[in-house]
């Protein structure tokens, strides 16, 4: 029975991403949401009482049975209330999310979690206490076989060894995790996230598609679009034609002289009329990723660009490790997925580079000349689900097995057990 | 969600998915009971190759599975089986039926592959009985004619028997707990099943006991069977209102396939209801605590002349 696949179950705030190991993408990807019959309202008062007893059988609701998870949740809102169980990456509301898992398993997986070994992931700084519950979770309720939790972060980084461009599979750098919510920036030396260090950017996936879609409604394009499906539409235009350019003010200018070989036609259909229609993209093909490199063009309160920050936290992480961290810059998470993502963002960071390399010389008299700092932005094909595929990778190693705890180990000492995070050591 | 569904969503989803777009695939993964699927396409994107592990296949042939499986997938199934995998079938994309409920159904017959392969035993079990129905009993008093005695070891340690006779079909189940919790809830809830077909509701639903250490008297001949605390033994009877029209077989043997997986399954809800109440005990009692703070005497203090300290 041990033969049977490690389950991989990656909850994130907007989606959760679950299959099994050995797989290049995951089974199922489908929102991080409940639908429960009770009222919001009612949720201080708890779950639901039994009725008094009676008969036999006859007496108890079935109420904690009466729920959706996933896409069928949201199908379903009109009649039950919806839940979103993990809130900032870290679960807010265990009842839901013990059910959660327990659907999740039993009605899409098809799995009996007794015969399986299972990997989860959390976000970096997620508290101690939070992975004894998850611990407490699976082995009391589901009695699975083992159990690791890995940090988000190293998983998307062991993602990036898929990549032909990875030599040495080291759990040295940093990870840019872009989703739809928030951006953030991560530096991790040796499989242990330097948590000082971490910084978040309020710009990600949602944002992007909000500016598209004013850049195309500021264009007149939109008057054409039931309004319904503008966002949708702006999103669209986002994944399909997007790209990152070298220069803004050389490709405005390519794209004014031949606007017929530059302008994409984008053809979209009502959802429920069938109306057909059509718009021009033009502009946002190349200005919906630049907002990550000149924010200013779409926010006002925040203005830092990307490069920057990176940049920021190597310079915030321990000065030993900062080579490795600017050597390996790996991109996870579907924002990051524009055309020539990774090229942009290498040259801005080298430049930030060599420029305090020059200065440091400088000043000290140019007597020492600097070797330089290698930088190096990863992208490979797995990215948009980088984190489960880099799950996916270790728990399909031999070794996966030894750093697991399993049941016995569990009952011998407890939750207590998963407290601390047991890094997956010299894999290479 | 009260029964499990009979179907592979994963299976479902996927082909729904190529069926539209064709496009290279290599996946594996599993259903109840340790059943191992692949999904493939090794040649072209438009040849589907989709095989099945399941652990007791011979038994199960021996009982016509091939033949269960020939009548529901007919030149689906191939005849090169992938090494490793028990079954083999072969879908070509581009000769699907057209899109609407036809395809759905195709789709949904395909999903229902583990289904069906299981499905084979309980089909002889029911036919048997309805041959030896027919068949008048002997008068002598010898005992009364039964049909094969059907074993299929599922899972590792837990085996379904399947008997039938003259007037209906026996179906037993063994079930291991490994747990101990596992065990007194399992318990419980068989004891349940027993009491719960009393109610003049449901007095057509087939006949449950259950009896947990011992056998029951139909598989105390097998051997090979350990007798121990963490064992269960359900035996279903059935009876031919039970499979008397193939709608009705149908359902029973849906329902009867996935009895293992739906005990452990309710048997983990429970748990998870139960953990829900204790968490909400907890948090109840820390307000209890909370609020049991003794509260700080807050008296005016003086310096020895008289004047009063005046925090700042």
């Amino acid at each position: 029975m041990a033969l049977l696949a490690p389950i991989i179950s990656d909850n994130g705030t907007g989606y959760s991403k679950i299959g099994f190991a050995g797989n290049s993408d995951p089974s199922f990807v489908f929102p991080t949401a409940i639908a429960t019959r009770e009222s919001p309202a009612s949720n201080s008062r708890g779950p639901s009482l039994p009725a008094k007893p009676g008969h036999l059988a006859t007496k108890r609701g079935i109420e904690d049975l009466d729920f959706y998870i996933g896409d069928e949740a949201l199908a379903n809102s009109k009649t039950y209330s919806v839940h979103y169980p993990i809130r900032h990456g870290m679960i807010d509301n265990w009842d839901h999310m013990e059910r959660y898992w327990e659907q999740s398993i039993f009605k899409y997986l098809r799995a009996e979690p007794e015969d399986h070994y299972f990997l989860l992931t959390e976000p970096p700084l997620n508290p101690p206490e939070n992975r004894e519950n998850t611990a407490e979770i699976f082995f009391e309720s589901f009695n699975i076989q083992g159990l690791y939790i890995a940090v988000q972060a190293v998983l998307a980084l062991a993602a990036s060894w898929s990549s032909n461009k990875v030599t040495d599979r080291t759990l040295t750098g940093t990870v840019i995790d872009s989703g739809d919510g928030v951006t953030h920036v991560i530096p991790c030396a040796e499989g242990y996230v330097i948590g000082s260090a971490i910084k978040h950017i309020p710009i990600a996936g949602r944002d992007i598609s909000q500016f598209v879609l004013n850049l195309l409604r500021e264009r007149g394009e939109m008057v054409t679009v039931p309004p319904e499906d503008q966002l949708r539409v702006a999103s669209k235009v986002k994944e399909n034609y997007s790209y990152v350019c070298q220069d803004i003010v050389k490709e405005f200018r390519k794209y004014d002289q031949d606007p017929m070989k530059y302008f994409a036609r984008y053809d979209g259909e009502h959802s429920v009329t069938g109306r057909k229609y059509s718009i021009d993209v033009g502009y946002e093909r190349f200005l919906a990723p630049e907002i990550f490199f000149n924010p200013e063009i779409a926010s006002s309160d925040f203005l830092t660009p990307l490069p920057e920050i990176v940049d920021g936290v190597i310079q915030a992480s321990p000065i030993d490790v900062r080579r490795g961290l600017y050597k390996n810059i790996v991109l996870s998470g579907g924002s990051t997925m524009f055309d020539h993502f990774g090229q942009r963002l290498k040259r801005d960071l080298k430049q930030l580079v060599d420029r305090r390399i020059e200065a440091s010389e400088a000043s000290s008299g140019s007597i020492i000349r600097s070797t330089g700092v290698d930088v190096n932005v990863i992208s490979h094909k797995r990215q948009r689900y980088a984190v489960w595929f880099g799950g996916s990778l270790l728990a399909s190693l031999p070794e996966f097995y030894s750093y697991c705890h399993t049941k016995a180990d569990y009952e011998e000492v407890g939750p207590s057990i998963c407290r601390r995070y047991a890094i997956f050591g010299s894999v290479n | 969600m009260i029964l499990l569904e009979s179907h592979n969503v994963i299976i479902e989803s996927t082909l729904a998915e190529k069926f539209l777009k064709p496009s290279v695939i290599d996946v594996q993964f599993v259903d109840y009971d340790g059943v191992r699927f692949h999904l493939s396409t090794p040649e072209r994107k438009t040849q589907l190759l989709l095989s099945m592990h399941i652990r007791c296949w011979n038994e199960l042939a021996r009982y016509g599975a091939t033949e269960v499986l020939q009548r529901e997938y007919g030149q689906l199934v191939s005849s090169q089986v992938e090494p490793e995998y028990n079954v083999t079938l072969e879908i070509d994309v581009e000769n699907v039926p057209p899109e609407g409920e036809q395809r759905d159904a195709f789709i949904r017959s395909i999903a229902l592959l583990k289904r069906n392969a299981l499905a084979a035993p309980f089909e002889r079990a029911f036919s048997t009985q309805k041959t030896l129905e027919a068949t008048p009993l002997p008068t002598d008093g010898s005992p009364a004619p039964q049909g094969e005695f059907m074993e299929i070891h599922y899972r590792d340690e837990e085996a379904i028997y399947v008997q039938a006779s003259h007037d209906r079909v026996t179906v037993v189940f063994s079930t291991v707990f490994r747990e101990e919790t596992d065990r007194i809830f399992g318990k419980v809830f068989l004891q349940e099943f027993v009491d719960a077909r009393r109610l003049p509701t449901i007095q057509n639903a087939p006949q449950v006991l259950y009896s947990s250490r011992d056998p029951p008297l139909e598989i105390r001949h097998v051997s090979g069977l350990k007798a121990s605390d963490d064992i269960g033994y359900v035996t279903f009877v059935m009876f031919p209102r039970h499979f008397a029209n193939p709608t009705v077989a149908d359902s029973t043997i849906s329902l009867i396939q996935l009895f293992r997986d739906y005990l452990h399954y309710h048997i983990k809800c429970s748990k998870a209801y139960m953990h829900s109440r204790m968490r909400y005990r907890v948090g109840e009692f820390q307000k209890v605590l909370n609020r049991a703070k003794t509260e700080v005497a807050v008296t005016e203090r003086k310096t020895a002349s008289g004047r009063t300290l005046v925090s700042r």
